[in-house]
């Protein structure tokens, strides 16, 4: 697949503030990029800098491998649809789909054509007379994006879309924005700081975090291979358990002590060039252990703390050394009254972080 | 808030406050319309038995008053007496009714539309710098509403002192350039209210469509707070047209306006033309009547538009 955007450096300061640190990553056309990250991160920025509201401190964009940096705002082709949906409220739903085709000077009867082919693909064919005062929220949503997509713009950017909308709202656009995902085959760029939403829309995640690329990858090693404790714990709901604890060595096997207690390492090629005595945060995703009898081989033991049923299944929260570990599991496999349960990571899935700069262990080495 | 039904208390509340808020502009009426022997006599009359639209010739006609009377007419508490019929009175009653009230109306309508223009142009696109690029950082919004922090006459003062040196006293580029300068910073606050109520992502909405920034303020913002201009728009041309400090100290014999001439009706040599005055406020307030009845739907918009949430 082509790369149909790329970003080179991007910078971008306000005064002393870095709001965009030095970001370069590549979107394939036809992929739905999610720049997810919390609030202030810096991934409203970046959008603004694709789409040319914002001017770069530094480094390029490029459209197609050309740079846009030099072309101004509306002329990049680029559709931007706005949190708060930016309807034209003096204008009727036909009159805001029509507006960028009035402005790029399409002609009437091919506008007309345009504007109602696309009111029924977002499904407002028979509100096109109304004002957006007589709409309701999803509606104004799908004006701005109907809006948006008439003019068939190279990439559609989607700034936080879903985040006006009630829970109910939210589970249908996300259908539709999906629907639409597949029938146009459009080249998304989605900024969100709901890590369900990017997951369940995303082909691919860049993590951002204080203007910095936390880590740019599929989706899924997004979720299960994160980079960093910040992208592990930014992901997953509860988020990813951290157990800080000091490398050693026993029998052969290396392991995680905390305060006396011990959690066995499988063995990983990670661990090759750590030494013993490093400080080292072990990463468990709490759908990625599993409750198993004392004893059993790899595992180790935690105090069970509290247990909260969830239907299907269950968060259970128990002690090890000073840390709360929550793993979630199937409701047949919660246990029974109190005191030590074992819980057996998945060895595949387990993560190592540096301590110090949070950063994960591969290969040996901090990278 | 649901709609309440109206009920008998409601009306009774109702009216009270009206004829509160109206019983002034009701009795200027009745006096504008009242010989001079019953402006201030006591027990107060009503309405007039005697109705006579002889103070609204002297404000709008005087020469087909001199004509009816054959002569000037010296108003006293008691009554009016003719006097000097040939000679015309000198002085000031003699002023006052050898000149109609037409070049203070005049002065005030060039001076209040042009102004109230002036302050609202100024005043827009210093709402826009403020609101959208934030310009003069936290300061400069701070700075020009100070001009109306003191009382008038400490401005007025240094405007006499600079519009003598430039030959702008008693012109009407002169005091239009008042005018404004006075009430810009009304307009550009209320403005700026209206502005800042508006999501800046609309102007960015039509900027990605293609619109420069120019185009995207004028043909997106300019609309959407179409009702907070017309009303601020209102306000401003009402200061204006009741303006009265800046008009006596700057103007003197070539430019007039309504107060101006309304404080001229008053004065210890000629009596109380109390009658006078009221027939001449009377004209005064009927444009804002009139313009304020076909732009209410607007008004009533403008001054909540606040109060909408997006």
């Amino acid at each position: 697949m082509a790369i149909k955007l790329e970003l080179v450096n991007l910078r971008k300061e306000y005064g002393a503030l870095v709001a965009v640190n030095d970001m370069s990553l590549k979107v394939e056309e036809g992929e739905t990029m999610a720049l997810l990250g919390p609030s202030g991160c810096g991934k409203s920025t970046t959008l603004n800098m694709i789409v040319g509201l914002e001017t770069p401190t530094s480094g390029d964009i490029l459209i197609d491998g050309q740079s846009v940096s030099k072309i101004p705002v509306g002329r990049r082709n680029v559709g931007l649809v706005f949190q708060d949906y930016a309807v034209f409220t003096h204008m009727t739903v036909r009159g805001n789909m029509e507006y960028g085709l009035k402005v790029r000077k399409v002609g009437q009867r091919e506008i007309n054509q345009q504007v109602e082919k696309m009111a029924s693909f977002v499904g407002l064919a028979d509100k096109l007379h109304r004002k957006p005062a007589e709409l309701s929220a999803s509606e104004m949503q799908r004006v701005a994006i109907g809006r948006t997509l008439v003019t068939s713009p190279q990439i559609l950017l989607l700034d936080e879309p879903l985040s006006n909308l009630e829970s109910e709202m939210r589970h249908q656009m996300r259908r539709e924005l999906h629907r639409i995902q597949l029938e146009t085959k459009q080249t998304i760029i989605y900024v969100t700081h709901d890590q369900i939403e990017a997951l369940s829309l995303a082909h691919r995640i860049a993590v951002m975090n204080l203007g910095v690329l936390q880590q740019y990858d599929t989706s899924y090693n997004v979720y299960h291979y994160p980079r960093s404790t910040f992208v592990g714990s930014f992901l997953g709901n509860p988020p990813m358990n951290f157990i800080k604890g000091t490398l050693k060595s026993a029998g052969g096997q290396r392991l995680i002590e905390q305060d006396g207690a011990r959690i066995p390492l499988p063995s990983m090629k990670e661990l090759a060039g750590v030494s013993d005595g490093a400080a080292v945060t072990v990463g468990i995703r709490a759908e990625t252990a599993d409750i198993v009898p004392l004893g059993s081989p790899g595992s180790f033991e935690a105090e069970l703390f509290a247990i909260e049923p969830q239907g299907p299944e269950a968060v259970v929260t128990a002690k090890f050394a000073n840390t709360l570990l929550k793993v979630v599991v199937p409701t047949s496999a919660v246990p029974k009254g109190s005191g030590s349960i074992a819980l057996l990571p998945h060895a595949n899935l387990l993560a190592l972080f540096d301590t110090q700069s949070g950063v994960r262990l591969m290969n040996g080495a901090a990278s | 808030m649901p709609p309440k039904r109206f009920t008998w208390y409601n009306g009774i509340g109702l009216t009270l406050a009206l004829i509160f808020a109206l019983f002034p502009v009701l009795w200027m009426i009745s006096t504008s319309f009242k010989p001079s022997n019953e402006w201030v006599r006591q027990p107060p009359v009503w309405v007039s038995g005697d109705a006579t639209v002889e103070n609204y010739l002297t404000v709008l006609w005087p020469s087909a008053l001199l004509e009816k009377r054959g002569g000037l007419t010296q108003y006293t508490e008691g009554g009016e007496q003719k006097v000097a019929e040939q000679t015309g009175v000198g002085g000031a009653v003699g002023d006052i009714l050898n000149k109609s009230a037409w070049q203070a109306i005049w002065g005030s309508v060039i001076l209040s539309v042009f102004g109230t223009a002036l302050s609202i142009i100024v005043g827009l696109m210093a709402a826009i710098s403020i609101a959208r690029y934030r310009f003069g950082g936290n300061t400069t919004p701070f700075f020009i509403l100070s001009g109306r922090m003191f009382p008038p006459i400490a401005i007025a003062i240094p405007f006499v002192v600079m519009f003598s040196d430039v030959g702008a006293t008693d012109t009407y580029w002169g005091l239009i350039l008042a005018y404004g300068a006075v009430t810009v910073p009304f307009s550009t606050w209320m403005l700026k209210s209206f502005i800042d109520d508006l999501p800046k992502e609309i102007e960015e909405a039509a900027m990605m469509d293609g619109m420069s920034r120019w185009g995207a303020h004028l043909r997106i913002t300019l609309p959407l707070i179409k009702g907070g201009v017309i009303a601020t728009t209102l306000f401003i041309f009402i200061l204006n047209w009741s303006e009265f400090l800046f008009a006596l100290i700057l103007a003197y014999t070539k430019v007039s306006t309504i107060p101006v001439q309304l404080s001229k009706y008053f004065s210890a040599t000629e009596g109380l033309l109390i009658g006078v005055q009221a027939a001449l406020a009377t004209v005064s307030i009927v444009p804002l009547v009139i313009v304020g009845f076909f732009i209410q739907k607007h008004l009533v918009r403008g001054l909540t538009l606040g109060a909408i949430k997006r």
